[in-house]
């Protein structure tokens, strides 16, 4: 965001890590912080952390003069939140997933489009230079045309603070698929230029949530009384989309493996290796845990040979970066062009889908 | 835990207690003729009579063949107090899953004036003939909702509370020793899951969980209880109490954002 871009009201709805990371962001970029919970220990540690006024209730905080709305609150809970920001007129950034099912995603985006407010889902790995060059890369054609995609977010033992709400089928919607599974979901979809999902198969297990042994080697989200675990850990599906292009998901919080979030995009000119792994409890915008990210191709000069080149982006951070995307476009009040919530409910549909196909297994 | 004092001392008006504690005698006894309770509440049976005339003119008693029993007026009563209680719609959904998935007993108690409430209860398939209903009172000690609710009390609240009670033997394994029922109840805090093996009723086993909004304040328990035979060891300490702290934390969740997940 330019430096003389104006500073604005923002309404921040859930005050969990990520309503304290876009806190950290908006005080720094000079924006003014409204904010509301209803869970009393999170309202208390965000008023010990930022200067931000605090509000009762989402009334409340949209009568107050603010200019868009972040919602970072269960997934269970961005219904409401988002559909009383509509219409009170206002612009809404949503945590991903858009919600905690395929129908209250819809209700989301109808309403969005309904009330004409610019509605954006934070998959934020879709603002991250290494992904915009992959994606590039594919628009340009140098790839040929891409037909399949190899993609993986595997977590060792990274169950998110095993035992919170994200552990609640009920809360979150499902487990490591909804996820981080929806961010594999979405890049996929966005690389393949949102195409039909056709036909999957898929699995989903649950080997670690309910062990006494589980080590809590990794861990994301406030380290919470063990309550809840009946969703997946781990998810692997095969998925093919119009025109007969294929991808391979594996996703996993916990699964006895290399930690890593990579994707092989294969054409029938090139391929494209895109790692993104990145420590568990950051965004990383150093980049220095990626490891791969090259083009391979082959050439006949001479003699046949391969061609391996690594690609060199500068690293940014894709986080703030989706923010400043998000406040321009409620400055200019033109819709982004990434991460809309027409793309977020495609991934909705999606991932729905390897649920049901997972489910069918099971009888 | 409310102690039922008003704390309007001299305030009280008598009669209006004399008219409750007869109706409670009432329902100890399912139905009782007057002679049977002027002796039991030491009144007049003169006295005694007149309340219950009144109380029956009004709906909220019957009488029938010389004896009364609780009338539908109480009931009304009582159903529209459940539905003031905000933890019942919360939950309400939740312990019905929880009976069709186990296919047991499935309840949501309460606890006021040191007593366990059952303020709804959902039957699963195995069940033919619940030995409790909405409204059944049980004590505290001899039951898993009871002392998981008991383990959530401050050491204060405790005190008062075991200074204040008999614990009474319901069974052969009924936890009558106060010691005993602090290490039980210790065990209960670490696990979150409290148990009662055959402690209220000979045959019964039951697991229950407290139910605690996120400020802390102890809302109540909910509790899947079912005949020995279908609540093997396995079962009862494992598969049931994992079941119920899925509930449990929805339930909590649910109960703090109960504002955002509202149908609009």
């Amino acid at each position: 965001m330019d430096d003389d871009s104006p500073r604005m009201d923002i309404g921040l709805v859930g005050l969990g890590e990520h309503g304290e990371t876009h806190a950290e962001f908006l005080e720094e970029l000079g924006h003014t912080v409204h904010a509301v919970d209803l869970d009393p220990r999170a309202k208390e540690r965000f008023r010990d952390r930022y200067d931000a006024t605090m509000y009762e209730g989402l009334d409340e905080l949209y009568a107050a003069g603010v200019d868009a709305a972040i919602i970072s609150t269960p997934n269970k809970f961005h219904e409401t939140a988002a559909l009383k920001a509509f219409d009170a007129g206002l612009d809404v950034l949503i945590e991903k997933p858009l919600a905690h099912s395929f129908d209250s995603a819809e209700r989301i985006v109808e309403r969005a489009e309904a009330t004409g407010n610019i509605c954006m889902c934070g998959y934020f790995h879709r603002f991250r230079n290494r992904c915009r060059l992959a994606k590039a890369y594919v628009e340009s054609g140098r790839l040929g045309e891409v037909t399949h995609i190899d993609a993986r977010y595997m977590r060792r033992r990274g169950v998110p603070g095993l035992g919170t709400w994200y552990t609640s089928r009920e809360i979150a919607g499902g487990g490591a698929l909804i996820d981080v599974g929806s961010f594999v979901v979405d890049l996929v979809l966005d690389f393949y230029d949102w195409p039909e999902l056709e036909e999957v198969i898929a699995t989903t297990r649950s080997d670690f949530g309910d062990r006494e042994d589980y080590a809590y080697l990794e861990m994301w989200g406030e380290d919470d009384e063990a309550k809840m675990y009946d969703v997946e850990d781990s998810v692997t599906a095969f998925c093919e989309f119009e025109g007969g292009r294929t991808a391979h998901l594996e996703v996993a919080w916990a699964a006895n493996a290399r930690r890593r979030h990579e994707y092989n995009i294969r054409g029938t000119e090139a391929g494209v290796s895109l790692d993104i792994t990145t420590p568990l409890e950051s965004v990383d915008p150093s980049g220095r845990n990626h490891r791969d990210f090259r083009l391979y191709e082959a050439r006949s000069d001479v003699v046949d040979h391969y061609v391996d080149s690594e690609l060199v982006p500068p690293a940014n951070d894709p986080f703030r970066d989706e923010l400043a995307t998000f406040l321009a476009a409620v400055e200019t009040g033109q819709s982004p062009d990434r991460c809309t919530a027409r793309e977020a409910l495609a991934v909705q549909r999606v991932v729905d889908r390897i649920y049901e196909a997972a489910d069918r297994r099971d009888f | 835990m409310s102690d039922g004092n008003t704390g309007r001392g001299g305030d009280r008006i008598a009669s209006v207690g004399t008219a409750f504690r007869i109706l409670e005698a009432v329902r100890e006894r399912d139905s009782a003729g007057v002679t049977e309770l002027a002796e039991a509440l030491e009144i007049p049976k003169s006295t005694v009579h007149h309340y219950l005339a009144t109380l029956a003119d009004d709906g909220y008693l019957v009488a029938e063949d010389g004896r009364y029993r609780l009338g539908l007026g109480l009931f009304t009563l009582g159903a529209t107090a459940r539905t003031g209680e905000r933890i019942y719609h919360v939950a309400k959904p939740n312990v019905d899953r929880l009976a069709e998935a186990t296919g047991e007993g499935a309840r949501l108690v309460v606890v006021r004036d040191g007593r366990a409430i059952t303020l709804y209860q959902a039957v699963g398939d195995e069940v033919d003939d619940p030995p409790t209903y909405a409204g059944t009172i049980e004590a505290l000690h001899c039951t898993a909702a009871g002392k998981a609710y008991l383990a959530d009390l401050s050491d204060e609240r405790l005190d008062e509370y075991l200074a204040a009670t008999t614990l009474e033997p319901r069974t052969p394994n009924t936890v009558t020793d106060p010691d005993e029922l602090r290490a039980v109840l210790s065990e209960i805090r670490d696990r979150g899951v409290a148990f009662d093996d055959e402690e209220r009723d000979e045959g019964v086993r039951c697991v229950a969980s407290a139910v605690s909004d996120r400020s802390g304040e102890l809302l109540g328990a909910i509790s899947v209880s079912g005949p020995v035979d279908r609540m093997p060891d396995e079962r009862f300490r494992s598969e049931v109490p994992s079941r119920l702290r899925n509930v449990v934390g929805v339930v909590e969740f649910n109960t703090t954002y109960s504002e955002w997940s509202d149908a609009l």
